[in-house]
């Protein structure tokens, strides 16, 4: 127990990570909009600046909190974000979609905010004790709570931050205790969605899965729900599909190779490469980077910012930017494997599927091997919305490491 | 320990997945970096066809008669503005084009970031309502091009032409070689005849362009190569003249050409009706077109070159000329003119209704009289006559510096044999040829080359409306050389005696020409009135003067105008009289 209560204290390595994303950020956006801008101090960069400050003292004020107040304060939250999706739904702005919200004369995204809410509200929702992952009607509730702003954010649209919703589920459960068949059983719709476009793929893959649920042996019932569920995903995913924008359909069949689309998303994807190849072993220097500053590189500041590190500062820079991120994530799951406490271990596993998903999705997507999705990249994108998000979620990964031998 | 298990499955996640970014990382950064160094490269420099400044057109004097004036186009880059299709209306009002003619351009593109052009020649209103609105029109650019204006206000829209965008069919010409779709070349006139020389070679320039295909900076990379400019043309034209004669003949169907006899040079050239050069310097409206190809009046064609016309009286010197040097005639002998002559049931008139009375040689050229020339014709015969008509250049080009001229028709025996058979032409075929009717066909200039010809006594120069190019970077005059040239069959003292009948016609009591008798400046010509099935007479005057030295030979020539010497004598004078008159303004002034 003293032991324990020494190390009670803010992760350090979670902290430093932090200030050295906000200064790869700070460098980054200053160069992506120093062409644009031609001003030295211009108003990009010095928002950017003011964001990070604020998102710096927000983290730390959270950071603080007694992790029952989060805790308790998880759906209330929850409710009065998805009122203001629901408002953004009806007087949202944007270009051709609707995903800002005006507050005070703030534009804000709000489901930027959402996704630290839904982490912290499955995190409440999952740590009592009788809420074993393997009871359906917890399955339901908790596929609900996902489900609803995954919705509302889907139709601004904005299929990025409504898959990273989605995409928190199954680790956080999995964290849980749920077996590993089960997470097969949620994933079968996936498959099944994908298989669904063409008749005789469908078919085998409904075969097997239901081989799979056979052999499992888990009762009539199960194997019922499960197969009819699979089957009605394999109706309506075609005519889903039909309902997506065209440029979502576009993005994903762009890259899955489908599509030949010289001037849209291919380009970006091309753009964006060439940036980055070109960059080299030690890149082209600050302020440099040809592709950055001619501005051949689309959303050069938000969700293409790391084409613009690893042109002007190449491989290394971009090794060494990864390596930071690597050292964040594995920290937070380290946290969260220490943290006595079933809340905020389920709290910081999933905002580090959060961080994961999108430092993964992003980078792969400057790369090549993505789809283009519009995810930023978290804590070095500009925006307000995201970087106070970012800094929100790291500021709760901290208060975890802060709190995580006591028990309260 | 469950707990270890589950983060080392996270760990293995993420290791994974950090792994796969790596891994495309150093294949993009290391292993093909080369190819995507070279695209960024590629992609970033674009070389511009910077076009040269096409060269000026001068008159003898030095005044300026085609010159470039800024004009806009605008241009469209298709990457940036297909992404909305609402632009394209909004543009296609403001240039006021059909929509899918601007779209089609835009496909027509040779890639995503080269600009099309959209339009050429485009209002300032225009322009102004497109800059105002930059935000709304991404990817709409427009640049300065060159047309041409005529700052002189000198149409001869015949002599000047105009030029316009190459075609496919002149893009394959040899010669074209350097140029390529968009380019403007000469389509017709000087223009056409002496682009290569006007035209100036375009030159590369290496720009910086962003993602936009906006210019960001001119690059320095020695590989770029400046335009040369194409060279100004100075013409033997006298603008000021040409302008006067252009005001003259408004109205007329005709024209006049002024021949420098010292050396061929044109120093007016003007045919009418015409038509403003200009309309054709932006682009051209299809009604105003249509109107030009469909008057009937054909204003795009220039009468003095490529119209032929039954040249009349004037071509009595041509018979003249060959009786005299055939000893056909004796200077002394009369021939009395009753009005007509009878050749078998026929009546051939003179234009005289009462006669002339008694004429001798020269009072038949005097007075123009018909008769004595019908006499004439058998006691020369027609091949002489053909010959000597040859001689002065008749059935053939002059050569001069424009295109498409028309060789007129000069009939002989082989001529007459195969239009109307080995017997099927008669003697009254020649009286009407004698005096300048039936199948003679002639240009206004090769009757202005006649009476040069007279002028000089048998020598002569190929006309030429150019005087001298001017290199303005080494700064070099290039003289136009003038092919010399001299009749064969026709002696001097022959050319005495047409010369001195040729002054009588104007200067002396009852001679047809006396309405371009000038106070100062001995005046010489020959008046013609051309019958045709047409209508109207055409009215001919041919001269030169002064007799002494001759400076200046005139064709004056009015199409069913009536009368030679009392509709185109008084237009020769006047056009002399203005020659000379600027000339002593001219000395006066040196």
């Amino acid at each position: 127990m003293l032991k324990d209560i020494r190390r009670n204290r803010v992760d350090v390595v979670i902290i430093v990570c932090v200030l050295i994303f906000a200064a790869s950020s700070l460098l980054a956006v200053f160069s992506a909009t120093f062409a644009t801008e031609s001003v030295i101090w211009n108003s990009t960069f010095s928002r950017q600046v003011l964001w990070i400050i604020m998102g710096l003292f927000i983290g730390a004020i959270i950071t603080f909190i007694p992790p029952a107040w989060i805790a308790s304060s998880a759906y209330k939250l929850y409710i009065i974000l998805i009122i203001l999706l629901f408002l953004t739904y009806f007087m949202g702005s944007g270009v051709g979609s609707r995903r800002w919200l005006s507050i005070l004369g703030l534009n804000i995204q709000v489901s930027e905010f959402m996704k630290p809410v839904l982490v912290v509200v499955l995190a409440r929702f999952l740590a009592k004790d009788y809420r074993t992952p393997d009871r359906p009607d917890v399955l339901f509730a908790v596929s609900m709570l996902v489900f609803l702003p995954f919705i509302l954010v889907l139709q601004q649209p904005d299929l990025g931050t409504s898959l990273v919703y989605l995409v928190v589920l199954l680790p956080v459960f999995y964290w849980r205790g749920l077996s590993p068949f089960v997470i097969f059983v949620l994933c079968s719709p996936m498959i099944t969605f994908f298989a669904s476009f063409n008749f005789w793929t469908f078919f085998i893959v409904i075969l097997l899965i239901s081989a799979i649920l056979y052999l499992s042996r888990r009762g009539r019932v199960f194997f019922t729900v499960v197969f009819l569920f699979n089957i009605a995903i394999g109706i309506i995913a075609p005519i889903a599909w039909n309902s997506l924008h065209v440029y979502q359909k576009q993005r994903i069949l762009t890259f899955l190779g489908l599509s030949s689309d010289p001037q849209g998303v291919g380009y970006q994807i091309i753009q964006s490469k060439v940036a980055i190849g070109s960059g080299g072993l030690f890149g082209k220097g600050v302020l440099q980077g040809t592709q950055t500053q001619l501005r051949f590189l689309p959303a050069q500041h938000t969700d293409f910012i790391f084409s613009v590190i690893a042109e002007e500062l190449g491989f290394i820079g971009a090794i060494l930017l990864l390596a930071v991120f690597m050292i964040f994530l594995v920290r937070g799951i380290y946290i969260a494997s220490t943290t006595k406490d079933q809340f905020t271990g389920l709290l910081t596993i999933g905002l580090v599927t959060v961080f994961a998903f999108q430092i993964v999705v992003n980078i792969g997507m400057t790369v090549g091997i993505m789809p283009v999705t519009g995810i930023p990249l978290p804590f070095i994108s500009y925006g307000g919305s995201s970087m106070l998000t970012c800094m929100i979620m790291a500021g709760l990964i901290a208060n975890t490491s802060l709190h995580r031998y006591k028990l309260y | 320990m469950i707990v270890d298990q589950k983060k080392y499955a996270f760990y293995a996640l993420i290791t994974l997945a950090f792994l796969a970014l790596t891994l495309q990382l150093a294949n993009l950064q290391i292993f093909e970096r080369r190819k995507y160094l070279r695209h960024s490269q590629r992609n970033r420099i674009r070389s511009i066809i910077v076009q040269p400044k096409r060269g000026t057109i001068f008159d003898r004097n030095g005044v300026v008669l085609v010159e470039n004036m800024p004009s806009y186009s605008v241009s469209a880059i298709p990457y940036e503005s297909a992404k909305d299709d609402s632009l394209f209306y909004h543009i296609a009002g403001i240039l006021r084009q059909d929509v899918h003619e601007i779209q089609n351009k835009i496909q027509s593109a040779r890639g995503p970031f080269t600009p099309i052009k959209l339009a050429r020649d485009v209002e300032f209103s225009a322009l102004i309502r497109i800059e105002e609105q930059k935000l709304d029109f991404p990817g709409i650019l427009f640049d300065v091009e060159p047309k041409r204006h005529y700052p002189a206000g000198v149409r001869a829209p015949h002599l000047f032409g105009y030029i316009g965008e190459i075609s496919q069919s002149e893009l394959r010409i040899k010669g074209n070689d350097g140029l390529q779709k968009g380019d403007i070349i000469g389509k017709k006139g000087l223009e056409k005849i002496y682009d290569r020389t006007l035209r100036g070679k375009a030159g590369y320039a290496y720009h910086e362009v962003d993602a936009l295909g906006r210019v960001v900076r001119d690059l320095d990379i020695g590989e770029e190569s400046h335009p040369v400019s194409g060279n100004d043309l100075y013409l033997a034209l006298d603008g000021k003249l040409q302008k006067q004669a252009e005001e003259m003949f408004d109205q007329k169907n005709g024209g006049v050409v002024l021949l420098d006899v010292r050396n061929g040079g044109v120093l007016v050239d003007c045919s009418k009706p015409d038509y403003d050069p200009f309309i054709f310097s932006g682009t051209l409206e299809m009604d105003a077109w249509r109107e030009l190809i469909n008057d009937p009046d054909k204003p795009l064609y220039d009468r003095m070159i490529q119209s032929t016309f039954p040249p009349g009286s004037t071509f009595k010197l041509v018979l003249a000329t060959a009786a005299l040097q055939n000893k056909a005639v004796n200077l002394t002998e009369k021939t009395v003119c009753n009005g007509y002559v009878r050749l078998g049931n026929r009546i051939f008139n003179c234009w005289k209704k009462d006669g002339h009375g008694a004429v001798d040689f020269m009072e038949a050229i005097k007075r123009s009289c018909n008769v004595y020339f019908y006499r004439l014709m058998p006691r020369v015969g027609v091949d002489a006559w053909a010959a000597y008509a040859q001689d002065f250049g008749f059935g053939k080009v002059t050569g001069i510096d424009l295109a498409n001229e028309s060789s007129g028709n000069q009939p002989n025996r082989e001529y007459l044999d195969q239009i109307y058979g080995k017997n099927g032409w008669s003697t009254g075929m020649l009286y009407n040829m004698a005096i300048g009717q039936g199948d003679v066909l002639v240009t206004p200039l090769q009757m202005a080359q006649l009476a040069m010809i007279i002028a000089n006594k048998g020598r002569y120069y190929q006309p030429h409306v150019l005087d001298r190019t001017y290199n303005a970077e080494s700064k070099r005059t290039i003289p136009f050389q003038p092919v010399g040239k001299s009749t064969e069959l026709v002696s001097e003292e022959a050319y005495d005696v047409i010369r001195k009948a040729m002054l009588s016609v104007v200067n002396e009591e009852g001679g047809t020409g006396r309405a371009s008798w000038l106070r100062d400046v001995l005046v010489a010509g020959k008046t013609g009135t051309a019958q045709n099935p047409h209508g109207e007479s055409h009215a001919w005057f041919i001269g030169f003067a002064p007799f002494d030295k001759p400076q200046v030979a005139v064709c004056v020539f009015v199409e069913n105008g009536g009368g030679g010497g009392a509709v185109a004598a008084p237009l020769a004078g006047e056009m002399l009289k203005a020659y000379f008159r600027q000339k002593d303004t001219l000395t006066a002034a040196l």
